[in-house]
């Protein structure tokens, strides 16, 4: 797979239960929304309604927490199957979900842990990939994780390690340039050299998302704005890797929707002036969805 | 080399052991030969225990604040640390299994039957019981109301062979304690009285994707009983004839049907 295979869908606002209403009663021009895949694998209710709202006018991709594409458990075929369900019911752009394991022994811990960097893991992690991609009739994107941990074991670095899955399991990567930030000061490494070595043609996302200053470590809590710091990363990653579909995350201390979509508004602001060339590949905001052209709306 | 497996496992047993990682290490140090620094990189900032101790933090509290949210009332009742030493024995005893956060506190109530914490307040096992159904009532499968007109559509000779099929978001949970009120009171933030003993039905169900909840009185539970059985009209007039309370079984039947049908809690078959 290639970025191109994907829509460019523009900047968007992670979709959360606080601004529901708002969203559905005015139709803020935002250019598409990403929400949590597991929110809406219910059986009924307003969940499955709003999403149905919010499907009818903007595009949409579903980001997934509790994939566990890295666990040493088999693969949860009840859990593909209901996110193949609510794909095929929503058509979204793409699904994603995170490279990490949430759980063991038939255990979720909820929370996404990270693996260490090995041959090993790799071989594990890409026939999974390739077992869901089968499953779901289409390549995922995996994202790059907050970590707090590293492993004695690791035998490359993170950049090096999501790389090769990507490149081996032929999928897309959702960079995250916030989680980028958040591990590179917990485990000293150069942020800037994770941004300049992924593969460009991967990349068919970013997140970003503000995080909270522990002093001996940062912790990723999507609660604050997003930093400078992360700022100016993603202004590093706008000129390396072009128009990229942009997403601002924001799950705790929520404020007014106006919020969030400003900083979309500033992300396309920094990467129409990051990239001046590129300009025409930045979505306007015109309140209709940026649909591309074989996007069945 | 531990391999993938293995640190996964030890890993969890450390994340989740209820005193902390540190007595969690305590317990393998058979297993970690080399320390857990042989395997969790650490620095002068942190260590590798307290690394570890990151994540064990977020899994708790992670779950407390679902539960404190799907459990207002329980939460209310029992106090903020209570409600916390409580979550860490649920936990050991139900560790989430399912990929939704939603589903942890599926077995609370349960829990709370036969829990110590019972001696203060006996009503809390059917607090927890109502606040989990709300939760779970929320969620369940769409059915189409039965509209008004529908039910005036039909001939008076076929209404005794008629069956109703309930709302499928509805749940008629059985109590032994008058906890509903406990329960109105939290959620619009008034002072909460303890519930008082006696056995109740409470029907809950949902209306334009908002839950609603209230006791039934024992006529109404047996005619919705009867409804859930698969009973024609005429079944359900005699059940509600056959209550001693019931004076005048026409009328009564007549407001139930009116509040069913206003409550979308009757389904198109």
């Amino acid at each position: 797979m290639k970025r191109t295979d994907f829509p460019m869908l523009g900047y968007g606002v992670g979709l959360r239960r606080q601004h529901y209403s708002h969203v559905l009663e005015t139709r803020p021009k935002v250019d598409w929304f990403e929400v949590i895949s597991e929110n809406f694998m219910v059986a009924g209710g307003r969940a499955l309604e709003v999403l149905e709202g919010v499907r009818a006018n903007y595009p949409i991709a579903m980001h997934g927490v509790s994939m566990s594409i890295g666990s040493t458990d088999p693969l949860n075929r009840s859990y593909l199957q209901q996110l193949s369900d609510l794909a095929r019911r929503f058509e979204p752009a793409w699904i994603s979900d995170h490279l990490c394991w949430t759980g063991v022994g038939g255990r979720n811990l909820h929370d996404l842990l990270p693996l260490p960097y090995t041959e090993e893991a790799i071989g594990h992690v890409v026939a999974r990939i390739r077992n869901v991609q089968d499953e779901l009739e289409r390549p995922i994107l995996i994202e790059n994780v907050s970590s707090y941990m590293a492993f004695a074991d690791s035998t490359m670095t993170e950049w090096e390690f999501i790389s090769a899955i990507a490149n081996e399991a032929d999928c897309g990567i959702l960079l995250d340039i916030n989680n980028i930030f958040v591990s590179a000061f917990n485990h000293r490494f150069d942020a800037n050299e994770y941004i300049d070595a992924v593969p460009a043609e991967r990349v068919v996302q970013y997140h970003l998302a503000g995080h909270s200053d522990h002093g001996t470590y940062l912790l990723d809590t999507h609660d604050h704005p997003v930093r400078d710091e992360v700022w100016t990363l993603y202004e590093r990653a706008a000129r390396r890797f072009g128009a990229v579909s942009a997403l601002v995350e924001w799950d705790d201390n929520i404020p007014e929707f106006a919020e969030l979509a400003q900083t979309a508004d500033r992300a396309r602001a920094v990467f129409d002036t990051t990239t001046p060339k590129a300009k025409h590949d930045s979505p306007k905001r015109t309140g209709k969805p940026a649909l591309p052209a074989d996007y069945r709306a | 080399m531990i391999h993938l497996k293995e640190l996964e496992s030890l890993l969890y047993r450390l994340i989740t052991a209820p005193s902390g990682v540190a007595e969690g290490l305590a317990a393998e140090r058979e297993l970690v030969a080399g320390g857990l620094d042989a395997i969790v990189l650490g620095d002068e900032r942190l260590s590798a225990e307290a690394r570890v101790d990151i994540y064990a933090n977020m899994y708790f509290y992670r779950i407390l604040d679902v539960l404190k949210e799907d459990f207002p009332a329980t939460l209310a009742v029992l106090g903020a640390d209570n409600f916390h030493n409580l979550t860490t024995g649920y936990l050991l005893e139900h560790p989430p299994v399912e990929p939704s956060i939603s589903h942890c506190g599926r077995y609370l109530a349960s829990y709370l039957r036969d829990h110590p914490m019972r001696e203060g307040a006996p009503f809390i096992a059917d607090l927890a019981k109502l606040e989990r159904a709300v939760v779970e009532v929320f969620q369940r499968a769409d059915a189409a109301a039965l509209e008004p007109d529908s039910l005036r559509a039909i001939a008076p000779a076929d209404w005794p062979a008629m069956k109703f099929k309930l709302n499928s978001s509805a749940q008629m949970l059985a109590l032994d304690w008058r906890v509903s009120e406990l329960l109105r009171a939290v959620e619009e933030e008034r002072p909460w009285k303890p519930a008082e003993q006696g056995a109740v039905k409470v029907l809950v169900w949902r209306r334009d994707a908002r839950v609603f909840y209230r006791d039934l009185e024992k006529a109404e539970a047996d005619a919705l009983d009867a409804i859930s059985r698969g009973a024609t009209f005429a079944e359900i007039c005699d059940v509600v004839a056959a209550d001693a309370g019931i004076e005048d079984p026409v009328a009564a039947m007549n407001r139930m049907l009116a509040r069913w049908l206003s409550d979308s809690l009757l389904a198109r078959g």
